[in-house]
């Protein structure tokens, strides 16, 4: 195809999006209303997946004495965790260290502690192999001083599950919404043909080829997609750094990382789908009126 | 030019609405295609252009079959001809100029060549002053010769004209007439179905009557 009738067939369809313009509207509208709810998912899902890395890659645990183990009982148990083997190192922590160091969070308390300290003796235990992580946690449970393991492996398994769930209803969810965006770009698309559909009749009876009467169509369709991906990329990423922002402040154990580039692989990632969904939406509208003669009637 | 052998058609819902036709059309000719209402005129014409294809026999446009030619050279087919219609089929949010040049962009002509070649077949129909016009602006007869300028832009080989005058007044359609002699006599190949007996006799061309779908006189 020459220059310029690319030229032509691409302005031809962008004036179809500005002639049909209540439909496009609405039809961006729901795409960005897909592309974000994705976006949120999958975003969400990443940081779940980092979340579960960075607790993995922490490979120090805190193990709490029972509150009636004595300190020499306390310090004759480093033999006995050094006896397991998954173990590096241990560092003990008293109870009157652990006081001070969480003198600035006691506020008031730390002074009635001084009469009676109810904080625990601790030792802070590194691994050797993370991925013996749960059986370690589990034998170091074992020991009959112990009493609780801020280990993370509930919140481990947790956030898998909630993983996995939020995968699947991401998954699910972004089906369900791909199928409404199709729809809704066919059927806008099938508007515009419908009030072209004389000159498409027109274009047949010269001998236009059916690529070249699609072609505009399928232009119509990019365009909406394109810039349906345009806002709601530039959308998401002010979203995202926003919650990100917020979840720092708040919730110390989830990690959510600054994406860098955020904007760019969602711009390319729903530009393609965006492209996808016009292409598709375009082709399939366009079927019903090729078939019609030139007649027309 | 055009050759049809032992043609027939017989619509989905059983009208026979051609019946063995055979004809030959020499390049060059102007023929017109008469008969009553619903003889077969258009169907005719249709199978000519690709609307219809037939249910039997073989039709030759310049030596080539195209009772069997596949649905992806028909495009190709009809830029060898243009075709009139009776309702002029004018773009209503287009100018002349556009209206005409929307040919030659769907066939994917240049700008440059439409801005050639537009002009030139408006001043040959006698509308060079109209190219800004809107179809509505414009009587009947100027609207015909705005279709016909359509047709004419991809300079076919071949006019195929479905009662062109059917829808404006006598004076008019005697206009509409001399054209299509001139573009005849420089060597296009006509085919006109019409009602107007006092056009036919006037003109006296070949004349091909259709009925009941079949040819009863098929002069020369
Ligand atoms: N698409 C169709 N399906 C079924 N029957 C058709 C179809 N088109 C035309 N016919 C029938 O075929 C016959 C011939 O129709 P055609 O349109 O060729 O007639 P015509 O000579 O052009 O008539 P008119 O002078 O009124 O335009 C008629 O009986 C008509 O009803
Ligand atoms: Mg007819």
């Amino acid at each position: 195809m020459r220059l310029y009738s690319v030229r032509y067939l691409f302005s031809e369809g962008v004036k179809n999006v500005w002639k049909n313009r209540m439909m496009s509207i609405a039809s961006v509208g729901v795409l960005i209303i897909c592309f974000i709810l994705t976006g949120v998912f999958t975003l969400l899902s990443i940081s779940i997946k980092n979340t579960l890395k960075s607790i993995e890659s922490r490979n120090t645990i805190k193990v709490f004495l029972k509150d009636q183990v004595e300190t020499e009982e306390a310090v004759n148990l480093e033999s006995k965790l050094h006896e397991i083997d998954n173990v590096a190192s241990c560092r003990f922590y008293s109870r009157e260290e652990a006081q001070e160091k969480y003198k600035e969070q006691l506020g008031d308390i730390y002074e009635q502690m001084k009469e009676r300290n109810f904080l625990p003796h601790s030792y802070y235990v590194t691994l050797k192999d993370l991925s013996q992580y749960k059986e370690t946690v589990a034998e170091i449970k074992e020991l009959p001083e112990v009493d609780i393991i801020s280990s993370r492996v509930e919140l481990f398994d947790k956030l898998t599950k909630f993983n996995r769930f939020i995968s699947s209803v991401g998954l699910v969810l972004t089906l369900v919404l791909a199928l409404i965006a199709l729809f809704i770009i066919t059927n806008t698309i099938r508007l515009t043909m419908y009030s072209r559909r004389q000159e498409i009749s027109i274009m047949k009876s010269v001998g236009a080829t059916n690529t070249f009467i699609r072609i505009p169509f399928i232009i119509e369709g990019m365009v909406i997609g394109i810039f349906s991906a345009i806002v709601a990329s530039f959308s998401l990423n002010v979203f995202y750094n926003f919650i990100v922002e917020s979840v720092r402040k708040n919730i110390s154990f989830f990690y959510t990382p600054v994406l860098h580039n955020l904007v760019f692989y969602l711009l390319v990632y729903f530009t393609i789908a965006g492209i996808v969904f016009g292409v598709i939406g375009g082709g399939l509208s366009i079927r019903k009126y090729l078939s019609k003669g030139v007649y027309g009637k | 030019m055009i050759r049809f052998e032992d043609v027939s058609k017989v619509y989905p819902n059983g009208t026979v609405a051609l019946e063995h036709i055979n004809l030959h059309v020499k390049k060059g000719e102007f023929v017109f295609v008469v008969g009553s209402s619903g003889s077969g005129k258009s169907t005719f014409l249709k199978s000519i252009t690709r609307e219809e294809t037939p249910t039997s026999g073989k039709i030759f446009i310049a030596d080539e079959d195209i009772s069997k030619l596949p649905k992806t050279k028909v495009p190709f087919l009809r830029r060898k001809m243009g075709i009139v219609f009776q309702d002029f089929r004018l773009i209503k949010n287009m100018n002349v100029f556009d209206n005409v040049a929307f040919a030659m962009r769907a066939t994917g002509a240049s700008e440059k060549e439409i801005k050639n070649r537009v002009p030139y077949i408006l001043a040959l129909v006698g509308l060079a002053c109209k190219e800004k016009s809107m179809p509505t602006q414009l009587s009947g007869g100027e609207q015909q010769r705005v279709g016909l300028s359509r047709a004419l832009v991809n300079n076919p080989k071949l006019i195929i004209a479905d009662e062109p005058t059917g829808n404006i007044d006598p004076r008019m359609s005697y206009e509409i007439l001399e054209l299509l002699n001139e573009i005849n006599k420089m060597g296009t190949t006509i085919l006109m179905v019409t009602h107007e007996q006092e056009l036919v006799r006037k003109f006296g061309k070949r004349v091909v009557e259709i009925k009941n779908g079949k040819i009863v006189q098929a002069a020369a």
